[in-house]
């Protein structure tokens, strides 16, 4: 513990650091992955193939960098707006030790083919269960921390978090019930449609409760402080909150569109899908409306420049997110390089730009240092920008070509083109795809060197200091 | 309808009328100022009290 602020804060750095080196593994795989991609003679069967390196990339990005990074912040966040102490720095040190195991585990085992094919819940049993102890741990350790807080009333990054923690425990536990029958495979518990069902509203908030919530919460305390001006308006963060949280649960099964489950329950999905833009937007205006009078600041602060295009992206894809679960565009774009390109949106540009603002943030003040280079982390973030627009609207571009060709038919009402022919079509964008990570990896080399170099000088500093 | 459909609705509806009771307590007159307090209380959180 730092006796001398009295927060935990030791293992916010460490929760820190390993989040990097698991979202360093999961860019460096998906690159590699994107030119699998472009270039099939890069396969090597059987663990360099994309079967098996597709799912370790989403391990690793979602799991490895997300999860990791929103422990860190979790921890962080929870002991200042509770101001008091985390309830048990042991156990989150435990907690470390177990989660680096789990997604080291995760990636050996998907290596090895080991696999529920089960979209984001791809773990074996064994695997499965150590990330059910590992989030009892944490959640336990994080809801204990706010029932003896010293603050009565509660900011609302923490209504975020403790929707997290509640809402991806109750989806882990439903989606991966299933029937071992060895040690390395499992069958579901649901059976054809319904498993379908269930994955899906798995899967899908997951999106809610890992890549939306989290960021949420890291956002609504960190933009406050990047500027020095409180949010616009906590209770409008607060009715944001509940919509969100009463709408998102509903929508799943818009990725079964025209699939065999119930109509009505397709339509329901749907209806919520459309009517979730409210709460997202809610959020939006509130990070625009913080910035009245502070606009110059996009200028002149780096981080809040990686906020706002953070939440910026968050709005595009909340947009984009409905109008993808509505029946007519669905069936154009479903099963198209559209999708890739709607997630990465979210992945590199809403949630990764908010978690580089919160590093940038915690670390110089953890070692009680100043940031290594700003010119670096104005770079840094031209570099991820540019990549991740590149990724994203090439695949915009791609799924929209494939899904005309996919849907062109000839005179007689047959298929004019082959699904191989669609692919074909598809080569040059995958190549721009692939210079797109390139640029995205080189903005993480930058981010991290900046990062290593802060902490080193810190270090250097400390010792200076005591001779 | 059957009995699974309307305790689907039934559960919906109750959770909108949580949602509206949500609503119209943080945007009472009597919680309007309380409502917005923790955002001026984060801004200085560096130390526990």
């Amino acid at each position: 513990m730092n006796q001398q602020e009295g927060y935990a804060d030791d293992i916010v750095k460490g929760f820190v650091i390993w989040s990097m080196v698991w979202g360093l593994v999961a860019v460096l795989v998906g690159v590699f992955i994107s030119f699998q991609i472009a270039f099939p003679q890069l396969n090597f069967p059987p663990y360099l193939t994309y079967g098996r390196l597709r799912p370790i990339h989403t391990n690793a990005g979602i799991f490895g960098w997300g999860i990791g990074s929103f422990m860190a912040f979790f921890i962080y966040i929870t002991q200042r707006l509770t101001r008091t102490s985390l309830w048990s720095p042991g156990l989150a040190k435990a907690q470390l030790w177990l989660f680096n195991i789990v997604i080291a585990l995760a990636a050996v085992t998907l290596a090895m083919g080991m696999n529920r094919s089960k979209e984001y819940a791809e773990l074996e049993w064994p695997v499965a269960s150590l990330v059910v102890v590992l989030w009892v741990i944490f959640a336990v350790n994080i809801v204990m921390t706010i029932v003896k807080r010293r603050e009565e009333q509660m900011y609302i990054s923490l209504w975020y978090i403790l929707a997290t923690l509640v809402g991806v425990a109750v989806l882990y536990l439903v989606n991966n019930a299933a029937i071992p029958v060895s040690l390395t495979k499992s069958y579901s518990a649901y059976a054809g449609a319904n498993d379908a069902n269930v994955q899906w509203w798995y899967g899908h908030n997951a999106v809610a409760m890992v890549l939306t919530t989290p960021p949420l919460a890291i956002f609504y305390y960190f933009l406050p402080k990047a500027t020095g001006v409180p949010i616009y308006s906590h209770r409008m963060g607060v009715i944001a909150f509940w919509s969100l949280i009463f709408m998102y649960l509903w929508t799943g099964a818009h990725h079964l569109l025209w699939a065999p489950v119930p109509d009505w329950v397709q339509t329901l999905a749907m209806g919520f899908s459309v009517m979730l833009i409210a709460p997202s937007w809610a959020a939006v205006f509130n990070g625009y409306f913080s910035m009245n009078g502070q606009w110059h600041q996009m200028r002149e602060n780096y981080l809040v420049k990686f906020l706002i295009f953070g939440i910026t992206f968050y709005g595009l894809q909340t947009l984009q997110g409905p109008s993808q679960s509505i029946r007519t565009f669905s069936a154009f774009i479903h099963f198209t390089d559209w999708v890739p390109g709607h997630v990465h949106m979210g992945t590199l540009g809403w949630v990764s730009l908010v978690l580089f603002a919160a590093i940038y943030y915690t670390i110089p003040r953890l070692y009680h240092s100043e940031i290594y280079s700003i010119g670096l982390a104005n770079v840094h973030f031209w570099l991820v920008l540019t990549g991740q627009l590149i990724f994203s609207i090439t695949m915009w571009i791609a799924g929209v070509q494939q899904a005309a060709m996919l849907n062109a038919t000839n005179p007689d009402g047959s298929l004019h083109y082959s699904f191989i022919e669609t692919m074909v079509e598809l080569y040059p964008y995958w190549h721009m795809r692939a210079v797109g990570g390139v640029i995205y990896l080189a903005g993480l080399l930058v981010f991290l060197y900046n990062i290593y170099q802060t902490i080193a000088g810190a270090k250097t500093q400390a010792v200076a200091q005591r001779a | 309808m059957d009995s699974a459909s309307i305790y689907y609705l039934g559960v919906t509806l109750i959770l909108f009328l949580i949602f509206v009771v949500i609503v119209v307590r943080t945007y009472s007159k009597k919680h309007a100022v309380r409502g917005e307090e923790p955002k001026f209380r984060m801004m200085d959180d560096d130390y526990p009290n």
